[in-house]
């Protein structure tokens, strides 16, 4: 509650505290600069890598004579190091920034001994470079999420080790009381991130999980590893950066709780979903079905509250590129969520199951999600880092539509494709061939909607490489609009908050 | 309390049920499962993958196969679709021929990785040893899938495959392909048109010889371009007379471990439907 008590008593607060706070965030900044952007600036790179590949496996797909004597580009190869690339490079790397910077800000602290982080930084970026070249060279496991060689995670361990450190030390070197909800998703974050890697790495490589309870362990792994890694930190970055951006509280504080531990305890239950029908006890399958269904409590919690808070600002939309970003993954998060409660009840499980559909399930959550969501702290924290701000709105225009086009389209041909594709299969009188066939188109569908994402993220590397090499304007007042507001009193958060936590 | 050790202990409790219910009791259910053996005088099953199948198996997970390709075969209840009279029926796996019946924990006791798949970009492999027993098959199949079936968007897997100069005989291992196929591995080779006048050209009572060598009760008018075309369609199914295709030690692996892929074929008592 303090919060909000904070945030309504504001206009009281005298022009000597603003200025007290603005320097205490500086310095917050200043502390954070190095490693945040690091962290920042190689999750860009690997997204580069992440989206050259995936364009690469989706022509391939529709195209097979492409490249196809070329064992290190085969499909199969391909895929794996673009799921490498995207989930451990610019996923986790943009999530570590993330929770850094916002922890730092939030609790009010500045980081201390930076440059350890930037060790933690580049351990991570050894071990990625080693797993994606690793499996491009063909050392991969095939164990879905964990392709990585056994060469690779020792460095990913090390440095998770590290941040998670640091977390809890920023957190409990705080200076602001109040404990805001992003902070206990990104406490939630870096405490399961690391216990769930380490429990996989342990039970499939090194230790005797053999038979089917590998792929249980494989299956709770590589769900937990979104639920539980990447979706906090995504929720909890919209959490702060919606009521920044517009300048009000979350509409109510017991729904974000709500959410938060319902999140904890019934995402963790849902893995087995993607083993329906599957040579695994039936009751495994069944238990996680209920967690699946169960999670409806925590999307809409935070769907209600996030649109509560939004209500009467949506046209804040037009104006700045964090919010639209933000606001973007905040409905893709309801949509993918709602989605998967129901993919997971067996009679849908039944045709969709083994099918692209599941791919287009998979990527509004990575993309349409987590990735708008990081897009858009991305454009609010960088210039507060670097001190200027975007050299372009019109590339932050193509990039926000480059990225939105293309995730619709995606989306939107691998689910209906995907749909049909289950149904034949289900249906044995319809010939393999037939299916292939049938898919075809839906596959070039998404080679276009690839396209278009990657352009949009060369957009974003231009304004981010622009930004960090000077090329921006200094910043001071307003942020970078996509256009000017009608009244000065839309020009950023200095203006609304003087705590600007 | 400590607002941080608040979300510590709620961060541990909520997660560690997911971890004693979801991993740590089906450790423990499905850890002491033991080979069957109807009676003394059969083989226990499963078996464990022996000789280069295991080397097969690398192969198989290097190249990410699992991707495209499931390994379970689903019971007969599971999925359902209409019949030409609009009647309900299940079981697809079972009825598309991809094992006889549905797989069980039992059947993965030996595997590791154990890579059931969650894509069906391709077919069902659990039981494509006892499905598709030809080495040779699987040889020109992932050589060129295109080889054997046009529709096929499958990789060629030319890397696993070496094109060499024939020196004595023909190997015995040598693809059974015809040069269309073999002289550019992995693509479909065909001889520009200019290309085409050339070899005629120069050898073109050879290339007659070869073809009707295969197909004697053909002729080719080779005064027309239609009889020329003819004549260039037969000669590219013909094998090429000099060099032949074998497979590489990973080719030969990989299919061994394709060939061992034989799950859903020994009956056991709890796969019963």
């Amino acid at each position: 509650m303090a919060t909000t008590a904070a945030m309504t008593t504001t206009v009281d607060d005298s022009a000597r505290d603003r200025a007290q706070a603005a320097a205490e965030r500086a310095a917050i900044d200043a502390s954070c600069r190095g490693p945040v952007l690091f962290f920042a600036a190689s999750a860009i790179v690997w997204l580069l890598v992440g989206s050259l590949l995936a364009l690469l496996a989706s022509v391939k797909l529709h195209t097979p004579y492409l490249l196809t004597a070329s064992p290190e580009l085969t499909f199969g190869r391909v895929r794996m190091a673009h799921l490498q690339a995207m989930g451990y490079g610019w996923l986790s790397l943009a999530t570590v920034a993330a929770l850094l910077w916002q922890m730092c800000r939030l609790s009010r602290a500045e980081l201390v001994y930076p440059k350890l982080l930037i060790l933690a930084g580049v351990l991570w970026n050894i071990g990625q470079f080693l797993a994606v070249v690793g499996i491009i060279l063909g050392d991969a496991t095939s164990v879905e999420w964990l392709e990585a060689p056994a060469y690779a995670p020792p460095f990913f361990i090390a440095a998770v080790g590290i941040i998670s450190a640091w977390t809890v030390a920023v957190f409990r070197r705080r200076r602001e009381p109040h404990v805001y909800v992003t902070q206990w998703y990104i406490l939630g974050a870096i405490f399961w991130f690391p216990w769930l890697y380490l429990v996989a790495q342990f039970m499939i490589f090194w230790s005797t999980a053999v038979g089917v309870v590998q792929p249980i362990v494989n299956w709770w792994f590589g769900h937990n590893v979104i639920g539980l890694w990447f979706t906090p930190v995504a929720v909890g970055t919209a959490y702060y950066l919606i009521p920044k951006i517009i300048g009000r509280p979350i509409h109510s504080y017991y729904l974000s709780i709500i959410g938060f531990w319902s999140l904890a305890l019934f995402y963790s239950w849902a893995g087995m979903h993607h083993l329906i029908g599957g040579p695994i006890p039936g009751w495994l399958s069944s238990a996680s079905t209920v967690g699946s269904m169960m999670m409806l409590i925590p999307v809409l919690a935070v769907a209600i509250n996030h649109h509560m808070t939004m209500r009467g600002h949506f046209h804040r939309l037009r104006y700045s590129p964090a919010l639209r970003f933000t606001v973007f993954g905040a409905i893709a998060y309801t949509l993918v969520s709602v989605q998967g409660s129901f993919e997971a009840l067996k009679d849908f499980s039944e045709v969709t199951h083994f099918t692209h559909y599941t791919v287009a399930h998979a990527h509004l959550g990575v993309y349409g999600f987590v990735t708008m969501i990081m897009f858009g702290l991305f454009y609010y924290m960088v210039p507060r880092l670097t001190g200027r701000e975007w050299a372009s709105s019109t590339l932050i225009r193509v990039h926000f539509w480059c990225a939105a086009v293309g995730i619709a389209i995606y989306f939107a041909g691998l689910s209906i494709g995907g749909w049909w594709q289950g149904r034949m299969l289900n249906n044995p009188n319809v010939p393999f061939a037939h299916i292939v066939n049938y898919t075809l188109p839906y596959l070039f569908s998404r080679s276009i909607a690839g396209t278009l994402m990657t352009a949009g993220h060369l957009a974003f590397t231009v304004l981010f490489v622009m930004n960090v090499a000077g090329w921006g304007q200094q910043r001071a007042g307003g942020p970078t609009f996509f256009v000017e507001p009608p009244s000065a009193s839309l020009s950023g958060p200095q203006r609304i908050g003087p705590r600007d936590l | 309390m400590d607002r941080g050790m608040v979300i510590f202990l709620g961060a541990l409790f909520t997660f560690s049920s997911s971890w004693l219910g979801l991993i740590v009791f089906p450790f423990q259910q499905l850890g002491h499962e033991q080979p069957y053996q109807k009676s003394d005088s059969d083989d226990p099953y499963p078996q464990p993958l022996q000789g280069i199948a295991v080397a097969g198996k690398r192969v198989y997970q290097a190249n990410g196969c699992m991707y495209c390709h499931s390994q379970q075969v689903r019971s007969q209840r599971f999925g359902n679709w209409w019949d030409d009279n609009g009647e309900e029926r299940t079981g697809a796996d079972i009825k598309r021929s991809w094992g006889l019946r549905r797989t069980v924990s039992r059947d993965y006791l030996y595997d590791n990785p154990t890579m059931l798949g969650t894509m069906r970009t391709g077919p069902d492999l659990a039981n494509i040893g006892v499905r598709n027993p030809s080495a040779m098959w699987h040889h020109t199949h992932l050589l060129n899938p295109r080889s054997a079936n046009p529709w096929s968007i499958m990789p060629s897997f030319p890397y696993l495959y070496k094109r060499e100069k024939i020196v004595g005989d023909r190997s015995e291992k040598a693809l059974l392909l015809g040069r269309e196929w073999t002289v550019h591995p992995g693509y479909r080779w065909r001889p520009t048109p200019q290309q085409w006048d050339e070899l005629l050209r120069e050898r073109g009572a050879t290339i007659l010889r070869q073809v009707l060598a295969s197909a004697p009760t053909e002729t080719f008018d080779l005064t027309t371009a239609d009889g020329q075309k003819r004549l260039l369609d037969f000669w590219l199914t013909t094998p090429e007379e000099d060099y032949q295709i074998v497979p590489t030690a990973d080719g030969e692996a990989l299919v061994a471990y394709l060939l061992a892929l034989r799950k859903a074929e020994v009956p056991l008592p709890e796969a019963k439907e």
